[in-house]
């Protein structure tokens, strides 16, 4: 361990800890637009100017590394002076977009002009005009004009993904980021050059335009988009959700999450939400409430013995829900108890830097809940008895990311062979045309709750904004079935 | 349990107080009639005040050169807006200079408390409170304003032009 001085403030950092890392360790501000904790050190953009003690001259905090008894300061009128020239050097041929901006409103330049800058521009020459609204893609915008020429993202193709697709072009005051020939930038780790982009140079398609980000809260969650369960943020407002971003968590995700998980909220949204339950009559289909739903299919669980009843699961619930669930699955008796997995083939696949074949949250979480009640019933077991009619009733607690369940028209036809077929999901699906109930359930972010990660971490996910505030969870709609009544105030 | 007061005779001393005010209101009405041009009240409809040309009335959306919207979609109105009556929704333009513009752009004057927020806030004057100040209107939704209305309905003969120019600021090298 070696002391150092920062601000005046006495720590102790790790050998090898660059004086930046001091800085954010003894949690005092520091400007910096090319570092970035999870990349290499590049060292251009020069505003994370500090002096150190004995030192004639400023250096830069991110490629300096802290040596014992080290006494260095961002705070002298020396440093502000440096920092404000820096700046305005990075605005000279920033164009005036702010309005217009996507970035506006979390933008490194806007920040630092606020701390630093508030002066008018002393530059006489005219602005260089560089390409706008440059396509890259699916995925990404490109504003070339914009670009501060950090590196940040040309790290990270090189770096993280190790595609290399993006550049720094031509020389001088007109460098330019980009492609080669603007071919696209499309790996699965895209987009989050547009989180490390400390300017609105890369901005999100998908996002782009949506809201602006002061409109937006924004909670910690854990993606659900497949087992690796990477830690985000998603953005919402009273409008919907808007927005998924990687948090850092160095255990698992580190800085990053892929592009899949980018989706996530989208399901969550209203307009894409089961929000009544259905529930199939001689007459056609008649809209209940879905704790109403539940109950009536409570009476109907008792014209059948316990061992008519089959409930399948998929692993996309909390492992709270499954809890709960198996809890009520005791009351009702029955011992037929399936998983449903999807995409057998590719569920082990890795693809080296996040993304997981297995595209349930929470695999580990139901597999455990099975094996704490010994539930061991095969697929094949199922499959005869439903050909052989000896399972009546068949509760299926549906995927909540149906995209990843591309066989679900096959299997509710298999399903739909027992005389009623009750289905639990957060969204309608063509192939639940026919089921007997449709109850709607809560979707991730409307729910407290764990899920279980392909290597065993119990991680927290959080209640954030209800969209259909009727809607259920696992562990409700199992008690609602099993003839029990809700009680107030245990709602998860 | 509450008690009750029957009035006694001290309180019909109103009466003297009514006649005290009528006598006020009948002797201005009388004064009016023969001093009709110093009446400080005008007959709507048929007179109308003229106000000054500070006046903050109706909200105006600013064109460009070419008739085009000048907002940019911005929302810095919105934000700034005390009483949360403006919404917008922004979209991509095809022309890649102009890159954002709104596609559907409301005021709710019967939200609206006519502060003119929204004109200090916005960066390309866009929006701007009018000298208008009659609006008529059937129901509720006739007072929520969009695009069309704001922008071109016929008190503003052909719409309104904004101050700031997009070229002339790209050829002075901004
Ligand atoms: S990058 Fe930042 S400073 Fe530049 S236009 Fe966007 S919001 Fe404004
Ligand atoms: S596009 Fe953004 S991340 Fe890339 S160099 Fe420019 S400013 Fe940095
Ligand atoms: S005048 Fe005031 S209240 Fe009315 S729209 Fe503008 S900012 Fe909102
Ligand atoms: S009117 Fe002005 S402030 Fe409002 S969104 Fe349009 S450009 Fe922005
Ligand atoms: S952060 Fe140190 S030079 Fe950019």
């Amino acid at each position: 361990m070696l002391k150092c001085t920062v601000n005046g403030k006495e720590i102790e950092v790790a050998e090898g800890t660059m004086v930046i890392e001091a800085f954010k360790q003894a949690g005092e501000d520091i400007a910096h637009y090319c570092w970035h904790p999870g990349l290499s050190v590049a060292g251009v953009c020069r505003l994370c100017m500090i002096e150190v003690e004995g030192a004639p001259r400023l250096m830069i905090a991110c490629n300096t590394q802290v040596t014992e008894g080290m006494v260095v300061s961002n705070n002298s009128a020396k440093v502000q002076e440096a920092v404000k020239w820096g700046l305005d050097f990075h605005l000279i041929n920033h164009p005036l977009d702010c309005p217009i901006c996507d970035q506006a409103g979390e933008c490194g330049l806007q920040d630092q002009y606020m701390k630093f800058g508030q002066y008018d521009p002393e530059m006489a020459e005219r602005k260089v005009k560089k390409r706008k609204v440059v396509d890259l893609g699916r995925k990404i915008v490109l504003d070339t004009e914009r670009c501060i020429l950090c590196s940040r993202c040309v790290r990270f193709t090189d770096e993280v993904t190790k595609t290399s697709e993006l550049g720094i072009f031509n020389r001088g005051d007109r460098s330019e980021i980009g492609t080669h020939e603007d071919k696209p930038l499309d790996n699965d780790y895209a987009v989050n050059v547009v989180d490390i982009c400390p300017v609105g140079a890369l901005t999100s398609k998908d996002f782009r335009f949506k809201q602006r980000v002061w409109y937006l809260d924004n909670d910690s969650t854990v993606c659900n988009g497949c087992s690796t369960g990477c830690n985000v943020n998603v953005y919402y407002n009273e409008k919907g959700y808007f927005r998924v971003k990687p948090e850092h968590n160095k255990d698992i995700n580190d800085y990053w999450m892929c592009d899949k998980g980018r989706n996530i909220f989208k399901h969550v949204n209203k307009e894409n939400r089961l929000l009544k339950a259905i529930k199939k009559t001689e007459a056609g289909t008649q809209m209940m409430a879905p704790g109403a739903a539940a109950k009536d299919v409570a009476s109907l669980i008792k014209n059948y013995s316990s061992d008519q009843v089959a409930v399948v699961f998929t692993g996309q619930y909390t492992n709270e829900e499954y809890e709960d669930a198996m809890m009520y699955i005791d009351k009702l008796g029955t011992k037929k108890v399936y998983h449903w997995v999807n995409n057998s083939e590719s569920f082990d696949d890795f693809d080296g830097i996040l993304l997981r074949g297995d595209k349930n949250p929470n695999t580990a979480g139901l597999i455990k809940a099975l094996e704490a009640k010994s539930l061991n019933s095969t697929w094949e077991q199922l499959e005869a008895e439903l050909n052989s009619g000896a399972i009546k009733l068949v509760i299926l607690a549906g995927p909540e990311l149906q995209e990843y369940f591309p066989d679900i028209q096959e299997k509710i036809q298999l399903f739909s062979k027992a005389e009623n077929l009750v289905v639990l999901s957060s969204n309608p699906n063509p192939a639940y045309r026919d089921v007997d109930y449709l109850i709607p359930m809560k979707t991730f972010v409307e729910k407290k709750g764990s899920f279980t990660n392909f290597a065993g971490t119990v991680q927290k996910i959080q209640k954030m904004r209800l969209v259909v505030s009727q809607a259920l969870s696992l562990g409700e709609a199992m008690q609602l079935m099993a003839g029990d009544e809700l009680q107030i105030g245990a709602s998860l | 349990m509450s008690i009750v007061k029957r009035p006694d005779i001290k309180s019909s001393w109103y009466v003297t107080s009514i006649v005290k005010g009528m006598a006020l209101t009948f002797r201005n009405m009388i004064y009016n009639i023969f001093h009709k041009d110093e009446m400080p009240t005008v007959n709507y409809p048929e007179e109308k005040y003229e106000y000054g040309p500070r006046f903050k009335g109706s909200h105006i959306l600013t064109v460009k050169k070419d008739g085009s919207i000048r907002c940019t979609a911005c929302m810095l109105c919105a934000t700034n807006c005390p009483a949360d009556c403006i919404s917008i929704t922004a979209a991509e333009h095809d022309d890649p200079e102009v890159e954002k513009f709104p596609i559907s752009y409301e005021i709710d004057t019967l939200r609206c408390v006519y502060c003119g927020f929204c004109e200090e806030a916005c960066p390309v004057d866009a929006v701007r409170m009018g000298p208008e100040w009659q609006q008529p209107g059937l129901n509720g939704s006739s007072f929520v304003h969009d695009i069309q209305h704001l922008t071109r309905r016929p008190n503003l003969k052909g719409g309104y032009l904004s101050i700031l120019d997009e070229e002339e600021r790209h050829n002075s090298g901004i």
